[in-house]
């Protein structure tokens, strides 16, 4: 007799097409937030606010209620949604562009109000959807088309840490840094992500989630290569971790 | 034993899930889908799989739609 291990989550459209890349990580991210709004009986209430950048077509993918926010404003606009609605679940779901470059004064703010909402931004270290141009995030030496001999910190300055920022607001009750390269950093993964959303469930405050994610097509290697990089190259620069968790006290 | 089930036309040919398979049973296809990616298929003569989904955890377009054990 088989039984069913492993299906698709209820939340995901039954025709549903990732558009992405192929060994983009979004498609990744976006199964295990759909199987935890599953397992935590979430999906009547949710509501999610999606940003601009590769983030942008998550109406495609979820059977769930979408606002599109303008480009870097997603904790803002889901700060409205929260306090107009406060028994609905309500995350935000963006890239390392939207979240720390245009919109990191919405971020942090949100952050620090300690706004009951879920944040997870995907950092991939440059503008997906762009084309590849370098992000706040962006790495020392990293070459995108905008740093073609690599980032220096004399012309472009350093990245910036999204986590070690966040940690330090006062209204953040969980924040961590987590990857999705292998399968044991996917559980991992799962994991943050359910302490996040249940810091929301009990009113803790604000939370974030930084996943490390592949960019294959603009980083210019393959997907296996792509994961590769995030261990040798991200990992000493972002390191991975709880970095503030107040939902136990 | 175990058994995964493919929506070859999601596939994008990543290979993300034959570096994952335990047991190697997931392989490189030489045909393609009606997009034009190469997909992958499952050769499994031993009845070698046991279902551990750890491909379909990988997948990152949800192309293993199920998985039995």
């Amino acid at each position: 007799m088989e039984t069913l291990v492993f299906q698709k989550p209820s939340s995901i459209q039954k025709d549903c097409n990732v558009t992405f890349c192929p060994g983009c990580d979004h498609g990744v991210a976006i199964r295990i937030i759909a199987e935890l709004l599953d397992e935590l009986n979430l999906v009547e209430k949710t509501i999610v606010v999606s940003s601009i950048g590769c983030s942008v077509f998550l109406n495609d993918y979820y059977n769930l209620d979408i606002i599109e926010a303008p480009h870097g404003r997603a904790l803002a606009v889901a700060t409205g949604v929260k306090r107009s609605k406060p028994d609905k679940f309500v995350f935000t779901y963006q890239g390392d562009g939207d979240f720390a470059s245009i919109g990191l004064g919405e971020s942090m703010h949100g952050l620090s109000r300690g706004e009951k909402v879920t944040a997870i931004c995907i950092n991939n270290t440059n503008y997906g959807m762009t084309g590849g141009q370098m992000a706040p995030t962006t790495i020392i030496g990293q070459k995108t088309t905008t740093t073609i001999n690599g980032r220096d910190p004399n012309l472009q300055g350093y990245p910036i840490k999204i986590c070690e920022m966040a940690s330090i607001c006062d209204g953040a009750a969980f924040v961590a840094r987590c990857s999705l390269d292998s399968s044991k950093e996917i559980e991992n993964t799962k994991k943050m992500i359910k302490k996040a959303f249940e810091s929301q469930i009990n009113n803790q405050g604000a939370s974030l989630i930084e996943i490390l994610s592949t960019c294959p097509t603009n980083w210019k290697l393959s997907p296996q290569e792509a994961h590769k990089r995030i261990r040798e190259e991200l990992y000493p620069v972002f390191p991975l971790g709880i970095y503030k968790d107040k939902t136990s006290k | 034993m175990g058994r995964v089930v493919i929506d070859k036309e999601k596939c994008k040919g990543c290979f993300l899930c034959v570096d994952v398979c335990p047991k190697k049973i997931l392989k490189k296809g030489t045909n393609y889908n009606s997009k034009g990616n190469y997909t992958v298929y499952v050769d499994d003569p031993n009845n070698e799989c046991f279902g551990c989904a750890l491909c379909a955890k990988r997948c990152p377009d949800m192309a293993i739609t199920e998985v039995y054990r």
